[in-house]
């Protein structure tokens, strides 16, 4: 068994129109045991950035700690906030630093870039476990069953949804995943990005 | 007790490779728990020499074991103005090393006030990988343009390297030089090495499995003539595109619950809008002086 | 204390390489096959590494190691070139390289013969097999495909052999050791090195010389 299928988890992160989705599940397992059913996965940086992570839960929450602390120090100093694309580049360099032994997860981020004019941008990203970026045009998928979680999303995602009917996509998309899933699922919360408020929704699922 | 200061001070990275995780990785090892295997770019890799310049091509599919994990990632990496790098094996230290080098080779530039020359950074590569021995995982295509005229080098992950009129890398590499080997000819022009490139290119991608997608294509004829064809040629388009469900109807997903959280203006923005210019006009009068 | 292997995925210069001293310079020669695994890498490289101006060596082992060997040893001599103020002695260079390797003995995989020529020695030739030894000998032969040749050199190697005759020796030994040697192979390249400086040689591979298959 897998390091990374440990605690079992699965994330989806969306580009929509003006606005990005993420989504998570919300299981804590270890291995076949169910330990918690309202673990957080997905945590805020700030009001246009949001990160998430699958793999291992005890990095997930140390990592957690680490990047709110850098990006904290970051906010002092410079008196702004990172955007998505800077802070997924300093996710990265903290990863690839610990090349040889590495932290056992696999991070996705989602978030809004203010360009100058006041506009938002859309952002999603992900890396690998030693800090190798993507950033992909639609979608970024990360955990346990990613092939599950691939699949629904290269079928059913399309640029520039409104934020509702991104929400339905995604959602869609999770909950499809997650029931082919053994170690992840018990629960899905969703969070909708646009520029002028953050949704955040817990949805139904099947608890088995 | 710690002060504050020292726990920043110990949060910051000292540069350079960390181990501190290394015993507790090695518990869960022994637990029985596997480590996961990295995304790495199966790839297929080729650079080729021509009349007045240097070709480079690279195919586009990164993958995590068996899963594509980036349908169209970027292999042909900048090293300078006048020198790019295709890079091969785990994408992490393929995109970190040539970074590395890249900026190692910025200083070095404005240091001296030179361009770079293509040996320069084929040892300052060879010797980063020669110093990991091999635990760095990049088998690189180096090429370029500089003084001495165009240049191509293959540098493989323990440290060693080879300069070659046309060279390929990667899993799909033998199926490349296959097509090098057919049809390489001395003083090639720069659509007969672009063609050749592709072709070499297209071997891999429909030939070898960790290979796929498209064709990038990089040409460097001198210092700053450089022509980076991103998605040269687009092989294998979505032949299809779902059309029902157009939408999924709204209200199709059950919720149990919902918090909206207004996002206000007045919080730290990305710009700063106190920001001046910086004063760069002439000063007419009452400047500094050195009397 | 256990010899250092090929890493896995690591270059290899399977290899077949030779060395002769004659009166007043050396004749070296070796084949131009570079492996990873059965894969040629390269099938026209240059195993003949220029160490200073009057030395040269044959590099057989992990290609990334002997090439760092060199780099470093080149870098060596060229200093003690400017201390000395003259052009450095092959037998130095041959120290240099055996101190590199014996130090390093645990990784590195080297096996070096170096050859040249200076005022004090004239034409000599030098071998540094893997544990880092450094041994002067009149002729000598490495790599992959040396073992196939060895009853062969010692046959047909005759002292006081004129430059010529010691080009034909490398030509013969290398062409018959990468007949036989699968990891040896390609074409010839060799160098003469005499007070006068450096003559390099190439036989193409289609004009290797033939012997029993004529």
């Amino acid at each position: 068994m897998s390091i990374m299928t440990y605690n079992g988890a699965a994330i989806i992160a969306m580009k929509g129109k003006d606005c990005v989705a993420i989504a998570s599940d919300t299981r804590l397992g270890i291995q076949a045991m169910t330990v918690a059913t309202d673990f957080q996965k997905v945590f805020k940086i700030h009001d246009y950035l949001y990160l998430g992570m699958a793999g291992l839960a005890t990095d997930v929450q140390t990592l957690d700690a680490l990047f709110q602390f850098k990006h904290n120090m970051f906010a002092l100093r410079e008196n702004r906030n990172m955007s998505p694309s800077a802070f997924l580049a300093m996710v990265s360099s903290t990863l690839y630093s610990k090349r040889f032994g590495p932290y056992f997860v696999e991070p996705v981020v989602a978030g809004l870039t203010v360009k100058p004019d006041g506009s938002v941008e859309p952002y999603v990203g992900g890396t690998d476990l030693i800090g190798c970026i993507s950033s992909p045009d639609g979608f970024a998928v990360s955990g346990t069953m990613s092939e599950a979680l691939y699949g629904p999303c290269e079928s059913m995602y399309k640029p520039d949804l409104e934020p509702e009917d991104l929400f339905e996509t995604i959602s869609q998309c999770m909950l499809a995943g997650v029931d082919r899933d053994a170690v992840s699922g018990w629960g899905v919360v969703v969070h909708i990005i646009t520029k002028d408020e953050v949704i955040t929704r817990h949805l139904k699922n099947r608890m088995d | 007790m710690a002060s504050m200061n020292d726990v920043v001070q110990s949060l910051k990275p000292a540069g350079g490779f960390e181990f501190d995780l290394c015993a507790r990785n090695n518990m869960l090892k022994q637990m029985g728990l596997k480590a996961p295997k990295a995304t790495s770019t199966g790839t297929t890799i080729v650079g080729l020499v021509y009349k007045d310049g240097v070709v480079l091509g690279a195919d586009t599919r990164a993958t995590g074991d068996t899963t594509v994990e980036d349908k169209n990632c970027e292999k042909i990496h900048y090293i300078a103005p006048n020198v790019y790098c295709c890079g091969a094996g785990t994408a992490a230290d393929t995109e970190n090393t040539t970074a590395l080098i890249s900026s190692q080779l910025e200083l070095h530039r404005l240091a001296t006030g030179r361009h770079s020359r293509v040996v320069t950074a084929l040892t300052l590569l060879k010797r980063m990988l020669f110093r990991y021995q091999g635990h760095v995982s990049a088998a690189l295509v180096l090429g370029g343009v500089d003084l001495n005229g165009p240049h191509l080098y293959t540098i493989y992950p323990h440290g060693s390297t080879d300069e070659l009129p046309y060279v390929t890398m990667g899993s799909g590499s033998l199926a490349a030089m296959g097509v090098f080997e057919a049809g390489w000819k001395e003083n090639m022009s720069e659509d007969e090495a672009v063609d050749l490139v592709a072709a070499a290119i297209r071997a891999g991608i429909f030939n070898d499995l960790g290979s796929g997608s498209n064709v990038d294509v990089t040409i460097i004829r001198g210092v700053d003539d450089v022509e980076v064809r991103r998605g040269y040629q687009i092989l294998n388009p979505r032949p299809y595109a779902r059309v029902r469900p157009n939408d999924l109807t709204r209200g199709t997903t059950t919720i149990l619950s919902e918090t909206r959280t207004p996002i206000h203006a007045g919080h730290v923005e990305y710009t700063n809008e106190d920001a001046v210019d910086m004063e760069t006009s002439p000063v007419e009068s009452g400047g500094p002086s050195s009397s | 204390m256990e010899y250092p292997e090929l890493k896995k995925g690591e270059v290899d210069l399977g290899t077949s390489i030779m060395g002769v001293a004659f009166d007043g310079g050396v004749v070296i020669g070796a084949d131009s096959r570079t492996t990873t695994g059965s894969y040629i890498a390269n099938r026209v490289s240059d195993k003949l590494t220029q160490l200073a101006d009057n030395i040269y060596c044959c590099r057989s082992g992990s290609a990334a190691d002997t090439q760092a060997v060199a780099e470093y040893v080149k870098f060596h001599l060229a200093m003690h070139k400017e201390e000395i103020g003259g052009e450095p002695k092959v037998s130095v260079a041959a120290r240099v390289v055996g101190s590199m390797v014996y130090n390093n003995k645990d990784s590195l995989m080297a096996g070096i013969i170096i050859a040249g020529w200076d005022e004090v020695d004239g034409g000599s030739v030098h071998i540094v097999p893997l544990g880092g030894g450094v041994v002067k000998m009149p002729f000598a032969i490495g790599g992959s495909g040396s073992t196939y040749i060895y009853g062969w050199v010692d046959d047909n190697y005759k002292e006081g052999m004129t430059r010529d005759e010691c080009i034909e020796f490398v030509r013969n030994g290398l062409a018959l050791a990468m007949a036989r040697d699968g990891s040896s192979g390609g074409l010839i390249r060799m160098a003469v090195i005499d007070k006068d400086g450096v003559e390099r040689m190439m036989i193409p591979g289609n004009e290797l010389p033939r012997f029993f298959d004529k």
